[in-house]
């Protein structure tokens, strides 16, 4: 249980940073991305591919990233300054390109037979007490730095609902949110002590993966607040407006795009390092559309949502792979087909009774342009 | 339809200076769309401090005139100056960090933007807007947010949207959008505003609030351009017109010589 826990942990993980990089591209800039996993793709294989010649890898994933950024440098570049449908059309294409490229460059990417036996983050780490005292304590801020976001988030939510609506009283709907981010927290929290004390790969893994999230969600945070992040906003409302008040908006839209496709090459290593092997087909466009789900689960430009969208989407996911299989009214071959059906119902049934998503804001679909 | 044998050389007639220093002053600006000619061979002259009407029946391209100004549209031909430099050149976000600042027709805001958001949008050279600088600087970042936001909430209460302040602009009324989009170019600490229409559909209450807004910023030596087809504010307002008709300057004058000039009246009213 604990080992599915630290699972669940680890995939919640790397999708949240995924679905953190598109929400930047789309939940602020307004930039429909549907080639998303491209990003991805060369992240995990530069990571993988540099890992494996030697170089160490934190320079490995920084070189996937980089490269990430150079990939929405010309697809940006060449595509940014048309309207945005056609950028949805060249994403998808671009990521396909990719995932074709890694199953035909056989020289490079072994193709349709994978890379196998990279090397992994703390693949040889065996910890004492003291170093797992001390990863314990690390596992122990990141959790005192969401409670603390947590309690910033309820706050501001609570201080901007006072300004616009002038309501007196705490609202009962951000308490049971406060309370229910707690309870999560604390599974995941106490679930992820006992697995460091009893160390594996994974335990490690997920500590890692813990820590890149929390600094990329402290960042990306930050710069959403942000000047720049009003800009990125402003572009998604009507980018006239910014653009006849001084901003230079295909240089924003460029930036939005690379600063979320260097976040998904980051999510790419580590998805790279949970499957300890990769196949192009671990790249299908379906991978962007889970971060699409994600994103609009969890409510465009809304980084918490992204969160507690990553953790639903795969609570769903592995509760209907294993709770599922023991009813005998569905064969294997039709399950993973009534699961993709089940989230599309449920976008649809999202989509009719709160179109902007689990923590969107309400009033924002009233508004008329 | 166009009458392309109409001598041109009056737009050169037109262009001729007085004694003040002009801040905008375009030539010979031309643009086609397809075979429509929107524009051919306008000139238009702002002087410094001015406040200078732009008027003209529909489809006389006035808010094209304005948007070749501002270069939303680049010219087929022509040369723009403005505070002495040509800006043809650059791209129309950087002739807004001149100073020279555009509104639109029908009022854009950012409506899931706060108001207050909308205004802070329009501070210029915000060390927050760059990438590094956000997580780099954080004091500089912070200092000039309470800077900004103070500017904003002089400027909404000069406007009466201070009380608005955290509201979606998306939910303000059609007259708070205006005011709303003027007191944002504001923001801008522009030298010429581009006002496109200020008064059109809003209240006649609204219509002097906008009125006594822009004499006031004027008087603090901001320029305006004016486009409007209420002729109340552009006489009341306007120490120099300028007539466009079927995409060429008709006259120029104060006030009083346009009301007079029998071509402008012919123009307005058909023959």
């Amino acid at each position: 249980m604990v080992n599915y826990f630290v699972f669940l942990t680890i995939s919640t993980g790397i999708f949240a940073i995924f679905a953190l990089g598109l929400n930047i591209q789309w939940g602020y800039t307004g930039l429909i991305n549907f080639g998303h996993v491209a990003f991805m793709t060369i992240g995990a294989y530069t990571t993988i591919l540099l890992s494996m010649q030697g170089v160490p890898l934190l320079i490995a994933v920084i070189a996937g990233s980089l490269l990430a950024i150079v990939l929405g440098l010309l697809v940006g570049f060449s595509t940014l300054r048309l309207r945005e449908d056609y950028l949805a059309i060249v994403t998808i294409g671009v990521s396909e390109l990719l995932r074709l490229i890694a199953q035909n460059e056989e020289w490079l990417t072994q193709g349709t037979f994978g890379l196998q036996n990279y090397p992994l983050p703390l693949g040889e780490f065996n910890p004492n007490w003291l170093s797992k005292g001390i990863m314990i304590a690390i596992l122990s801020a990141i959790a005192l730095f969401a409670v603390w976001q947590l309690k910033q988030g309820i706050q501001g939510e609570f201080q901007t609902r006072k300004q616009r609506q002038k309501i007196a009283r705490f609202p009962l709907d951000l308490g049971i949110w406060g309370i229910l981010a707690i309870i999560l927290g604390g599974i995941i929290y106490f679930n992820g002590v006992i697995a460091l004390v009893n160390y594996t790969y994974k335990a490690g893994l997920m500590l890692l993966i813990l820590v890149t999230l929390t600094i990329l969600y402290a960042i990306v945070q930050r710069l959403g607040q942000s000047p720049w992040g009003r800009v990125l906003k402003a572009i998604r409302e009507d980018e006239q407006v910014p653009r006849a008040l001084g901003k230079d908006i295909f240089w924003y839209k460029l930036q939005a795009f690379m600063f979320g496709g260097a976040i998904a090459g980051i999510a790419g290593a580590f998805y790279a390092w949970q499957l300890t092997t990769i196949y192009p087909n671990n790249f299908e466009p379906l991978i962007s559309f889970y971060a699409w789900t994600i994103v609009v689960l969890g409510g465009a430009g809304n980084n918490a949502g992204i969160l507690l969208g990553a953790v639903i989407f795969w609570t769903y996911n592995s509760v209907t792979r294993f709770v599922l299989p023991n009813f005998d009214w569905i064969d294997d071959a039709r399950l993973g087909a009534f699961r993709l059906l089940v989230i599309g119902l449920i976008l649809m049934i999202l989509m009719i009774f709160r179109p902007q998503g689990i923590l969107g804001k309400k009033e924002e679909l009233t508004l008329g342009r | 339809m166009v009458d392309n044998s109409r001598p041109l050389q009056e737009s050169a007639t037109l262009t001729q200076d007085t004694s003040q220093s002009s801040l905008l002053s375009a030539q010979g600006l031309s643009k086609s769309f397809g075979g429509i000619h929107a524009l051919s061979n306008v000139a238009i002259e702002v002087k410094a401090g001015s406040i200078t009407g732009l008027i003209g029946p529909n489809g006389a391209g006035k808010s094209t005139l304005f948007n070749l100004l501002s270069n939303f549209l680049t010219p087929d031909t022509g040369e723009v100056l403005f505070d002495g430099e040509p800006i043809q050149q650059l791209r129309s976000h950087q002739i807004a960090q001149q100073g020279l600042v555009r509104t639109f027709q029908v009022a854009r805001v950012l409506s899931r933007l706060s108001v207050l958001e909308n205004m802070l949008l329009g501070a210029q050279k915000q060390t927050g807007e760059n990438l590094f600088k956000v997580l780099l600087q954080p004091k500089q970042l912070k200092r000039e947010e309470r800077q900004n936001r103070d500017r904003a909430f002089t400027l909404l209460e000069s406007v009466g949207l201070a009380e608005k302040a955290y509201d979606y602009a998306g939910a303000l009324s059609g007259g708070q959008r205006k005011l709303l989009e003027l007191a944002r170019a504001m923001m801008t600490h522009p030298k010429l505003i581009l006002l496109d229409e200020p008064a059109a559909g809003v209240n006649p209450t609204l219509i002097n609030q906008i009125s006594d807004h822009v004499l006031r910023w004027n008087q603090e030596g901001v320029t305006f351009l004016i486009i409007e087809h209420n002729m109340d504010v552009i006489m009341s307002l306007c120490q120099e017109i300028w007539v466009l008709a079927e995409g060429k300057n008709l006259a120029r004058g104060t006030p009083e010589e346009i009301q007079e000039n029998s071509e402008v009246l012919e123009a307005y009213l058909g023959q």
